[in-house]
């Protein structure tokens, strides 16, 4: 793999760094744009008429089976929702049909309906008060300007709670990580439970180590929200519950403060472990 | 000539911030922005489709006066041109900025802000790359004093600026726009000319172009261009944030 492409507002992307195999349209993700005929001097046959520039600061990320390409920028950025991501919400307040929910302060509220729990009815349907939280899907985003973001904890199309685990989080305890840890967090659970891998995906370890060391405790449930927020609970450790919850919480936010390596992270573990003084 | 030095993201709750050192002229700011930030208010009323720019210059000691007032007016209209604020999830939204001046010569009432200028313009687009904002182009910029004799001095100290005939303060983009031209004092347009060429050349380096018809940027007097100070500070950054991703590859 060549050098990664660091690149600036108003940089043009050199073609060569663009995925080139498929046919298929080329997918434009965050942090670029499409600019028609830069140079009208310039003309020449293999000019093309298009050129793609960055407009946040960061690295060129390319995935070739997707064709798609987009700018990795600063991790401590604000989380702008995008539908399918996952997010952990606070309910806000209720109105007859919605639950208004936080997903980042200082932003509007998103509305999340009613009924779409699973199994939702209007008899049956959970009842979410001002401060509970909830693991739900970005289901729009609407069009224009001021839309209402809409979350659901349900696949519309199927009525399941889909992917598992959406609905209310109950007990446990949430953590505050920046918006790229959460993503790098994602990314280890999810291609974790395929093929396992030695070195841990995404340079992450942290989360299979404590969940070997914490396993005689009883385990814990976690949930992680692209909004940067980590939901931890460890209530079937019984007395070391809150313990173990603070373990959790304090191994990631040390890991979001500090740039780790897998070993670091490992002793890392060890020691929040043995300052608790948890039994592994 | 000292070159200036930055970090990114410093502050902790701040969505994107910077601290900025100018050795030159003393400066040391320290910028945070906030984006996209729902507004109190319907101050957005009159452009729907675009972000309300927000800006504020707090001084280190002092309230801020007539000055800051000034100065905020010059970086938001700046900033707004190169804020894309029809991006997704930015109309209808604020984008905060706050630039604290934390060090050096305070700017008492009455005297030229233009000195300032420069740095704040820095830490604010350090601080909007920080934050991720949406951007059609960087920028840089800097200030000029010419004194009695008719002599060009780079980033004058205050005393410096005081004596001087006239100040100058000049940004470009980083595709070569002229973005800013604020002057202060008595000036004629062949001094002037001779300043623009001045700034372009601290800001892009001279260009030089050779038999072959290749540019090449050089560097003179004036040491490293201020545009390539301001991406290797961005690049380090990026660097340090994705480590892990590069270490992998």
């Amino acid at each position: 793999m060549s050098s990664p492409l660091v690149l600036l507002p108003g940089d043009e992307i050199p073609s060569e760094y663009l995925p080139s195999t498929s046919s298929a349209p080329l997918r434009l993700g965050a942090g670029l744009r499409l600019l028609s005929q830069p140079h009208p001097t310039t003309k020449s046959s293999s000019t093309p008429s298009h050129v793609l520039t960055a407009t946040q600061a960061g690295i060129l990320s390319t995935d070739n089976k997707r064709n798609a390409v987009s700018i990795l920028s600063s991790p401590h950025r604000r989380y702008i929702p995008t539908a399918n991501d996952l997010v952990i919400a606070q309910i806000h307040h209720s109105s007859p049909d919605y639950f208004h929910c936080m997903i980042t302060p200082q932003a509007p509220h998103a509305v999340l309906g009613q009924l779409s729990f699973e199994g939702a009815t209007k008899k049956t349907r959970p009842m979410l008060k001002q401060g509970d939280l909830v693991y739900a899907r970005v289901l729009s985003t609407g069009l224009g300007a001021g839309a209402e973001v809409e979350l659901a904890c349900v696949n519309p199309a199927t009525g399941r709670a889909e992917p598992g685990g959406l609905g209310p989080l109950n007990g446990g305890m949430v953590f505050d990580v920046s918006t790229g840890m959460a993503a790098r967090l994602m990314k280890a659970s999810s291609s974790s439970t395929g093929e396992h891998q030695q070195e841990g995906v995404a340079g992450l370890v942290v989360l299979d180590e404590l969940g070997k060391k914490l396993e005689k405790a009883g385990g814990f449930e976690i949930a992680i929200g692209r909004n940067g927020k980590v939901w931890v609970d460890c209530s079937n450790s019984g007395d070391a519950a809150v313990k173990a919850t603070v373990a959790i919480g304090r191994c990631l936010t040390t890991l979001d403060q500090h740039e780790l390596t897998a070993a670091d992270q490992k002793k890392l573990v060890s020691r929040v472990l043995r300052e608790l003084k948890i039994e592994v | 000539m000292v070159a200036p030095s930055a970090t990114l993201s410093t502050l902790n709750r701040a969505d994107g911030s910077a601290s900025y050192q100018c050795p030159s002229t003393g400066s040391n700011i320290l910028g945070s922005v906030n984006a996209p930030v729902e507004l109190p208010g319907r101050r957005d009323a009159l452009r729907p489709e675009d972000a309300t720019i927000e800006v504020f210059v707090k001084p280190g000691t002092a309230p801020a006066g007539v000055g800051e007032r000034y100065v905020e007016g010059i970086l938001k209209t700046l900033l707004g041109r190169v804020i894309l604020g029809r991006e997704k999830g930015y109309p209808r939204r604020g984008v905060v900025i706050t630039l604290a001046i934390i060090g050096g010569e305070n700017v008492s009432r009455g005297d030229p802000y233009l000195i300032l200028l420069p740095a704040l313009l820095h830490t604010a687009l350090l601080a909007l790359l920080s934050a991720s904002v949406p951007l059609s182009m960087t920028f840089s910029a800097t200030v000029l004093a010419v004194d009695a004799a008719g002599q060009i001095l780079r980033e004058p100290s205050a005393e410096d600026a005081a004596t001087a005939q006239s100040l100058h303060v000049l940004a470009f983009s980083s595709k070569g726009h002229l973005l800013l031209n604020e002057s202060q004092g008595a000036f004629d347009l062949d001094t002037w000319e001779k300043v623009r060429q001045r700034a372009s050349a601290i800001c892009h380096g001279t260009q030089l172009v050779s038999a072959d018809g290749d540019v090449a940027m050089a560097e003179d007097v004036d040491g490293r261009p201020l545009e390539g100070s301001l991406r290797e500070m961005v690049e380090d950054q990026v660097y340090r944030d994705y480590n892990w991703q590069i270490n992998a590859a």
